[in-house]
């Protein structure tokens, strides 16, 4: 349990970390995020 | 019944990856100046502030989307717009609805604070939201938004408190006290 705690953080940080400051990737995930709003909406 | 735990397990990944992706990117747009094109960005600091005479705003009838941004809080959105007679307006739909409540922020903070600016074409306009609950103009206004966006609404629904329209008109800015002369 605690090693899946900690690996969850892992994922957490690393992906924020990824998203923030490497250029481009926040805007493909917007792109992604704007996709399945609209898949949902229709 | 294994291979549902293992791709439940790895469906938990994916969501949990993809939701701090998502939620990281909406953060991180609101230290931007701007908003990109779903999440809100902070306030509008590129391009020149327009001082002049009122434009005939007609021209944005060519433009799909302008920026919008409020005093209180600084942030940004990029909203739907249409012209009528020369006039700005911009709207919020769903108002009705629990979902457009949470969704919708901007109306509910601009009826405490209705200062905003807007950037079109990179040039910024110093306005200030004055809704629009009702009268004529708000069927040649609906009639422009049903044929340009793909979108169904009606005056009715703006009188009945569905849709929240503005106009976003000159600012009247306090008069600034002049140093040394009495009030």
């Amino acid at each position: 349990m605690k090693r899946r705690s900690v690996l969850g953080l892992g994922v957490i940080v690393f992906t924020s970390a990824m998203v923030w400051f490497v250029p481009g990737i926040d805007d493909g995930v917007e792109s992604v995020f704007q996709l399945l709003v609209l898949l949902v909406s229709r | 019944m294994l291979w549902f735990k293992r791709l439940s397990v790895v469906g938990f990944w994916l969501v949990l990856v993809l939701s701090v992706a998502v939620i990281t990117a909406a953060v991180k747009q609101r230290f931007e100046d701007g908003p990109n094109r779903v999440f809100s960005g902070g306030a509008l600091i590129q391009g020149a502030l327009y001082q002049g005479r009122e434009p005939d705003w007609s021209f944005v009838n060519e433009i799909a989307t302008i920026e919008l941004q409020l005093l209180q809080p600084e942030q940004s959105r990029r909203v739907w717009v249409a012209s009528v007679s020369g006039r700005l307006f911009v709207w919020s739909g769903y108002m009705n609805s629990f979902m457009g409540k949470l969704w919708k922020q901007w109306p509910l903070q601009a009826e405490r604070d209705n200062r905003a600016v807007v950037r079109i074409d990179g040039k910024r306009y110093k306005r200030q939201l004055v809704r629009v609950r009702e009268g004529a103009v708000l069927d040649d206004l609906t009639a422009i938004i049903n044929e340009k966006y793909p979108s169904r609404t009606s005056r009715a629904a703006v009188e009945s408190g569905a849709v929240w329209v503005y106009e976003l008109a000159p600012r009247s800015e306090p008069t600034e006290m002049v140093q040394g002369a009495r009030p």
